[in-house]
């Protein structure tokens, strides 16, 4: 009895130290390890690998390990502990609502450290890249990170469904007023019931505090500017998306989300627009594929989204990679951020990926160019990067004033509240948030 | 040291008499070795708990990003926050409109059960297994599964609810259902454990009671409410306790379900103290919050004590 729990413990022991010693002796032949953490949806994976290999083949003595954290939120929450443990990976993610902290925290590079340096770009080059992405990859004008790629938001719609209603399924919505007028002889009650079989148009609503209360501002963000507006005031002294511009855009998505009873609709909208219950919606370039997978039997296209009263706009995203000051080779990192923004490179993960590329002259490879014309649906999201635009800096709040906003958007449609109440209330608890956190 | 030692250093702190003097004599060198055969569980209790706990209240008085290095003393700023910010009032009352909302008919429904599954029926093990699963399914796997189930267009319970002519609610987008919801799975989720410690609780009961108040006259209901309610009681006031805190501290499957929404009606206290602490980083804020769901806690379960000790 006595030997037997001896050993148990002797067992538990060895293991325990095993697991705890870091794995020193993975020799890596003299291969300079970077660590690279991200949360690319799981899709995405199997094209990151191949990324990596392409990388590796290119700098035979740098191997690059990429480490999945599902989901942005237990990403940055990782990146907090690791940064005050000493153990942050080489290269992450980083988006610039972070930045204020990790700034302050002293725990990433500038890039200019890296573009001015010996093995740097030049400036030319740098602004190869889409201005709003290396605003979005800045904080307080000063860049930190680089994009990977970039995104944009299209709309998605149901040609079948408009030869039905007689529309010319060419010739998607071109303004809102259409689009209104769409959504209205697409949306049918066939059994005048009160209630809707089939909607015309998703818009999105979801719980301001919840996982997706962002990807709703986000979707919210180009109505603003098509009417003329922004989120904020260009000096950063004060919000103002509860003005006019912003009061017509979400009168427009009140009206859209209460006529067409979107409160009794899922919030499963691709399942949705694949079952044929919804005729358009808004969505991006990362979720091709899974339209491809899902949809079947009908004829669908994708379109720029309507121009709002002022101009044309859609918005931009991406993933913003940062270098950390605790990676041990922080020169082997910046050698994979700058085989990351090449053309070539670029080229190759967009059609991995289906994510766009972070600049415009990619299109001059061949390879590309063909692959566009191939890919019609995608050739959509890549040729509305031309009206993509960056949100104005907001340096200090930016997570919370969208959660304001998302509040706003929310009490609006689904509590039935006043569009310039609902975003008034939320322009004063915003306009609290604009300066360091230390001085709020 | 061996083992016997061990145990008799034990057996003599709790005997009377000579045990007492041994340990005066020898205690100091004993107690340690105790504690290094503690030392496993002790270890992880402070570090993982006992840490946390103080650390916590000291943040609460501090304003702290956790990626900096220092935080900044406010005294008692987070809490003068806290009880002007009308969101953690609508929070607070979320919470106990949960709570009193899952722990009566959680109570009721397990009695009910065990007590239905404490007579000989047919496929009683299976019935039990059947309720006690949901209580080991992970809490996130099953709210992914009960959003499906309350969807308006494609869930179940809207098509079940449509054969007895009910208009189909959307569970999860309405103010005014969504915590219904909530609790609904909430009862699911914990009803089974509750249930067999009420069925650990009947089988104590004595039999001979039973067929005295048979002998008596006593019918069904009356054996039932004279005999089985009160000498269940430490079992209930265990179970009322146990699941008044659960209840108090709801938050993964409000999480999955509803993210507090709509219009944050379902938004509960552990949520907030999550939203605050790893959303926006004001650990200071949401330390105060919890410590204020502490303080809740406390004297829920103090007043609760109180009538434990009048019932016996």
């Amino acid at each position: 009895m006595k030997k037997v729990f001896i050993l148990i413990v002797a067992a538990v022991t060895f293991f325990t130290l095993i697991s705890c010693s870091k794995d020193k002796n993975k020799e890596l032949s003299g291969k300079t390890e970077i660590v690279f953490w991200h949360s690319f949806v799981a899709s995405t994976i199997p094209a990151l690998n191949e990324l990596i290999s392409k990388f590796e083949a290119a700098h035979p003595n740098i191997k690059l390990t990429a480490q999945y954290i599902p989901t942005g939120d237990a990403l940055i929450q990782k990146l907090i502990t690791a940064v005050q443990s000493g153990t942050a990976p080489d290269i992450s993610w980083l988006h610039a609502d972070y930045m204020e902290d990790l700034v302050d925290a002293d725990a990433i590079y500038e890039m200019n450290h890296f573009i001015k340096g010996a093995d740097g770009i030049s400036d030319e080059e740098l602004h190869k890249i889409y201005p709003a992405l290396l605003q979005y990859s800045s904080w307080k004008g000063v860049l930190y990170s680089l994009p990977m790629e970039a995104t944009d938001l299209a709309l998605i719609y149901n040609k079948d469904m408009f030869r039905e209603a007689g529309l010319d399924p060419e010739r998607p919505p071109q303004t809102w007023e259409e689009l209104k007028e769409y959504s209205a002889k697409l949306t049918l009650d066939k059994n005048n019931d009160g209630n809707f079989e089939r909607i015309g148009f998703f818009i999105p609503n979801y719980p301001a505090a919840g996982p997706l209360g962002n990807w709703m501002v986000w979707q919210f963000l180009p109505y603003i500017w098509q009417a003329g507006g922004y989120v904020i005031a260009e000096d950063q002294s004060k919000v103002t998306f509860n003005e006019e511009p912003g009061v017509k855009a979400l009168t427009l998505w009140k009206e859209l989300y209460q006529s067409q009873k979107l409160n009794m609709f899922t919030n499963d909208y691709d399942i949705a627009f694949a079952s044929q219950r919804l005729a358009m919606a808004m969505d991006g370039p990362w979720n091709l594929p899974r339209y491809e997978e899902i949809v079947k039997d009908f004829d669908y296209g994708f379109a720029f989204l309507p121009s709002g009263p002022e101009k044309r706009a859609t918005v931009v995203g991406g993933e913003y990679l940062a270098i950390f000051k605790q990676s041990k080779n922080p020169d082997a990192a910046w050698k994979f951020l700058k085989w990351m923004i090449s053309p070539e490179a670029q080229a190759e993960w967009s059609i991995l990926s289906k994510y766009l590329p972070i600049r415009k002259d990619v299109v001059e490879i061949p390879k590309y160019k063909k692959y566009l014309e191939e890919h019609p649906h995608f050739k959509v999201f890549f040729e509305q990067m031309d009206y993509a635009q960056a949100q104005r800096p907001i340096d200090f709040g930016g997570l919370q004033i969208a959660r304001h906003i998302a509040q706003a958007l929310e009490e609006s449609m689904l509590g039935n509240k006043d569009p310039k109440k609902a975003l008034d209330e939320a322009a004063v608890k915003s306009n609290l948030l604009l300066k360091p956190k230390s001085q709020r | 040291m061996s083992l016997n030692k061990f145990k008799n250093y034990f057996i003599s702190s709790y005997s009377s008499g000579g045990g007492v003097e041994k340990k005066q004599r020898k205690g100091k060198s004993d107690i340690l070795p105790a504690f290094a055969f503690l030392s496993p569980s002790l270890i992880l209790f402070v570090i993982f708990i006992l840490f946390p706990v103080f650390f916590s209240f000291y943040l609460s008085f501090q304003k702290w990003n956790m990626f900096s290095s220092e935080s900044t003393f406010v005294g008692l700023d987070n809490y003068i926050r806290l009880f002007s910010d009308p969101e953690f009032w609508q929070v607070l009352k979320n919470t106990l409109y949960y709570t009193l909302g899952t722990v009566p008919i959680n109570m009721a429904l397990s009695l009910f059960v065990a007590y239905l599954l404490n007579k000989q029926i047919a496929g009683k093990k299976i019935l039990r297994t059947m309720f006690f699963a949901p209580v080991v399914i992970s809490p996130v796997a099953a709210a992914v599964i009960w959003r499906w189930l309350y969807d308006p267009n494609f869930g179940i319970i809207n098509y079940a609810l449509s054969w007895v002519g009910i208009e189909s609610i959307n569970w999860l987008n309405d103010p005014d259902a969504a915590m219904i919801a909530v609790i609904i799975m909430g009862v699911w989720k914990t009803f089974g454990i509750n249930m067999v410690l009420f069925a650990a609780g009947l089988q104590a009961i004595p039999e001979h009671y039973y067929e005295a108040a048979e002998i008596d006259g006593a019918g069904r209901l009356s054996k039932f409410w004279n005999i089985t309610i009160p000498l269940l009681t430490p079992t209930t006031m265990f179970i009322l306790i146990m699941s008044m805190i659960a209840s108090l501290q709801v938050f993964d499957i409000v999480y999955v379900l509803t993210s507090g929404g709509p219009l944050g009606s379902t938004k509960v206290l552990v949520f907030y103290v999550y939203e605050h602490a790893f959303k926006f980083f004001e650990m200071g804020y949401a330390s105060a919050i919890s410590y204020v769901l502490f303080a809740i806690l406390f004297v829920f379960t103090m007043i609760q004590f109180k009538f434990m000790k009048v019932k016996f």
